[in-house]
């Protein structure tokens, strides 16, 4: 169970990315958290596996306050916290297997990690992650030549090879094409079934929204303004809507056929 | 000289003063009409110019007439010596007329600030800087010929190359002194041999009070053709000393069948009472050097060789050392990865500013250091360039590092991976390429400058060619060049072939 307690991040700068958010996630679950860009949902993932330290609040998992760790502990949970990327961020000039293998890093003695060679039995287990992830085919293949669902399918497999008890997602398919965003969805959704991974994932898209989530968060400048059940967002007012992704936002379509990006149409339609 | 400057947006106000006296207070003060004209900024500008110009033209006529006193006797020694500064007078003059000129021109209109009185002043400039730099295309043009032949011999300079065990050869006559009467036979041809021939065989040393002795017709056959040779004496008791005539050594020139015939003088000579009295056989000699044997590459071609392969083992082993030691410190000086904590920032802009300092010197003057730390030889010039190439690697390796992408950073992090797993993970293969691309143009640098490192002592093929030039030994020097030349170009050829495998 992941319990976050009036979490508050204030930029160097001065900008405020988190405002006293606080929201609960059962373990097993598939949250989705919407918001236009810049309304804190990246700051808010990363604060979780504090690639970002918090300035104020809790980030209470299993009992344990993530907010508080450092050095040896912190990785030590980290290594138990996938995340997965927006523009998937692999090491382009390094193999495929390369990429899935470094997920063990947090694994492994610091010496033997040097040396670039993996024990055989995590190599095993990257094969079997690109296995799982239809990718086997191109593991001996550079990070930069594969198309852009292949690099997510690897940054999935990373993320897996970390025996991970919950995954960060943070805008996973904002770069791919929405066919390819299902893909991508459908594999992290047998994650969080089959495997039982938590999952926090950003998205855009309200129909990949309906379709995945079984809960919504919604943050606007920092703030949550919403948090409904899968059947919530399915019955979603406009009213609802405006109040996360603002006043001049504009919902396309009805029901649960909407496509496309809400804030991308939305906003600029609004703004037009 | 910003000319945008000069130009008003708006039309100014009206002068303060009518154009004439505008025109004469500048001739006064030039520059001072143009500011009543209320265009303060222009007649600063000129006047600044105008002082610079004069203060700079002043200095060069002192510096051309030394020793002179008085304005006029100074002038008139500088021009004489350097004509050229009269043309910068001249020049001056007609700027002080035309700053007059334009002060008339700026106080009659409100509009418009013509530009063209600038750029005499640039002209000014540039003949000042004419001067000072001493540029003469003249004697470039004219001196060309005369630096022909020290030129060819740079370029084609292989004759050095080769050269030949000598050995000096001599060929004797006796002479009988004083003549006795009885016939003497002095030298005797020789067949296969060369020999000398005297006439007379006998005859008188000159005395001490300057009359001459007899004069002889020497002649010698069968020596080294086309080459010269020396005359020498051995007296009676057995000095051997050269043949004199009129202050200067004797010296023939043999003919294409190694004839020459030469008219000299017996000089005088001391000697000593215990040499006896009577009739003494003295002997006149023709010396040659001459070459035996078969060629052999010269002391020079050996040396060059030698220092050569010296200077390229210079530059490698700066370069191996630079590497070594600016790899760790490049990560010290790559921000995204410093930046993390007061602690480290500190540790950053520390390394940057020493790194700064470093690549601020160049290499010779690291040399000159390094040659009062270690002495002469290779090995200063090796800490010089180490020292230089770990300033330059580390800056162009942490802006390497500097210019990543993140994205690969964090993810890796966010594995779990510890600082030093995630260099290794996902900095370092980002920075591979770029890496093995510098570390290949610093070795070029290197190679390059450890041919001249030893001009201060460093060590290397430069030493032997700055002491070449010195000693006007040009052939010598050519072969130094020509060495360092393809030295150069080899290394080109194959850094190129590098970069192409690996980058």
């Amino acid at each position: 169970m992941l319990e976050i307690r009036n979490l508050t991040k204030i930029y160097d700068d001065g900008t405020v990315a988190l405002k006293n958010v606080s929201f609960t996630v059962p373990d097993g679950e598939f949250l989705v958290i919407i918001g236009l860009s810049g309304s804190g949902k990246s700051t808010l993932l990363r604060c979780i596996n504090r690639l970002i330290d918090p300035t104020e609040g809790q980030i209470l998992w299993n009992g344990v306050d993530l907010a508080q760790l450092e050095g040896e502990e912190l990785r030590k949970v980290r290594r138990q916290i996938g995340m997965i990327f927006q523009h998937f961020n692999l090491v382009k000039r390094s193999s495929v297997l390369t990429n899935v293998l470094t997920g063990r890093l947090g694994y492994l003695p610091t010496w033997r990690s040097l040396t670039g060679r993996f024990p055989p039995e995590d190599i095993q287990r990257a094969w079997q992650a690109l296995e799982r992830l239809g990718i086997a085919d191109q593991a001996h293949k550079r990070a930069d030549e594969l198309s852009g669902g292949q690099q997510q399918r690897v940054g999935i497999a990373r993320a897996l090879m970390q025996d991970p008890k919950m995954i960060l997602a943070d805008e996973p398919v904002a770069s791919l094409d929405p066919v390819l965003a299902h893909s991508i969805l459908q594999r992290l959704e047998s994650l969080n079934r089959e495997d039982g991974i938590t999952v926090l994932c950003s998205l855009h898209y309200l129909d990949l929204v309906q379709r995945y989530a079984t809960r919504v968060i919604g943050l606007r400048q920092g703030e949550l303004v919403y948090e409904g059940s899968r059947e919530d967002i399915r019955q979603m007012t406009d009213a609802q809507f405006k109040e996360i992704y603002g006043e001049e936002a504009e919902r396309i379509g009805a029901g649960g056929g909407i496509t496309g990006s809400i804030e991308e149409h939305s906003a600029r339609g609004g703004a037009a | 000289m910003s000319l945008k400057h000069t130009v008003p947006e708006e039309p100014r106000a009206p002068s303060l003063v009518p154009p004439a006296v505008a025109a004469l207070l500048s001739l006064l003060l030039p520059g001072l009409g143009q500011a009543l004209a209320r265009s303060l900024r222009r007649g600063l500008l000129l006047l600044f110019s105008f002082a610079t110009l004069g203060g700079l033209l002043a200095w060069r006529i002192r510096l051309a007439a030394p020793r002179d006193e008085g304005a006029v006797a100074i002038a008139r020694k500088a021009f004489h010596l350097q004509p050229f500064l009269l043309f910068n007078a001249l020049l001056l003059l007609l700027l002080y007329l035309w700053i007059a000129w334009d002060a008339w021109q700026t106080a009659r209109r409100t509009e418009g600030a013509p530009v063209g009185i600038f750029a005499l002043v640039l002209v000014a400039f540039f003949a000042v800087g004419w001067q000072v730099g001493g540029i003469d295309p003249v004697r470039f043009v004219t001196q060309l010929d005369e630096a022909g032949p020290p030129l060819m011999r740079v370029l084609w300079p292989w004759e050095r190359a080769i050269e030949y065990p000598q050995e000096v050869q001599i060929v004797k006559a006796p002479i009988l002194s004083p003549c006795t009467g009885e016939p003497f036979a002095g030298g005797q041809p020789k067949e296969g041999e060369p020999y000398l021939l005297t006439d007379p065989t006998c005859g008188n040393p000159s005395e001490q009070d300057g009359t001459p002795g007899t004069t002889f017709t020497l002649r010698g056959f069968g020596l080294e053709p086309n080459s010269e040779a020396e005359i020498w004496w051995e007296d009676p008791i057995g000095n051997e000393f050269r043949q004199r005539q009129e202050g200067e050594y004797v010296t023939v020139q043999t003919d294409a069948q190694g004839n020459f015939e030469v008219q000299i003088v017996m000089p005088y000579r001391l000697l000593p009472p215990s040499a006896g009295e009577g009739p003494k056989i003295w002997t006149v000699e023709a010396r040659q050097v001459v070459s035996v044997g078969k060629p052999q590459a010269s002391k020079e071609l050996k040396l060059a060789i030698e220092k050569i392969i010296e200077t390229i083992f210079i530059g490698m082993m700066a370069t191996f050392f630079g590497i070594l030691l600016a790899l760790p410190v490049s990560f010290f000086a790559a921000r995204n990865l410093m930046s993390a904590s007061p602690f480290t920032l500190v540790i950053y802009y520390l390394t940057r500013a020493v790194l700064n300092v470093i690549r601020s010197i160049e290499p010779l003057i690291w040399a000159i250091i390094f040659v009062i730390v270690v002495g002469l030889g290779p090995f200063a010039g090796i800490l010089a360039l180490t020292v230089h190439s770990i300033a330059a690697l580390g800056k162009l390796y942490s802006e390497s590092i500097e210019s990543i992408d993140p994205g690969p950073i964090e993810a890796i992090q966010a594995t779990g991976a510890n600082w030093i797993q995630t260099v290794r993970y996902a900095v370092v293969p980002q920075i591979i390429p770029p890496f093995v691309s510098f570390t290949i143009y610093r070795w070029d640098i290197n190679i390059r400058m450890s041919t001249i490192i030893g001009f201060v002592g460093g060590g290397g093929i430069g030493f032997l060619l700055a002491q070449w030039i010195r000693l006007l030994d040009y052939r010598a020097a050519g072969i130094a060049v020509w060495f360092i030349a393809i030295t150069v170009a080899i290394l080109d050829y194959v850094s190129a072939e590098i970069r192409a495998r690996f980058v």
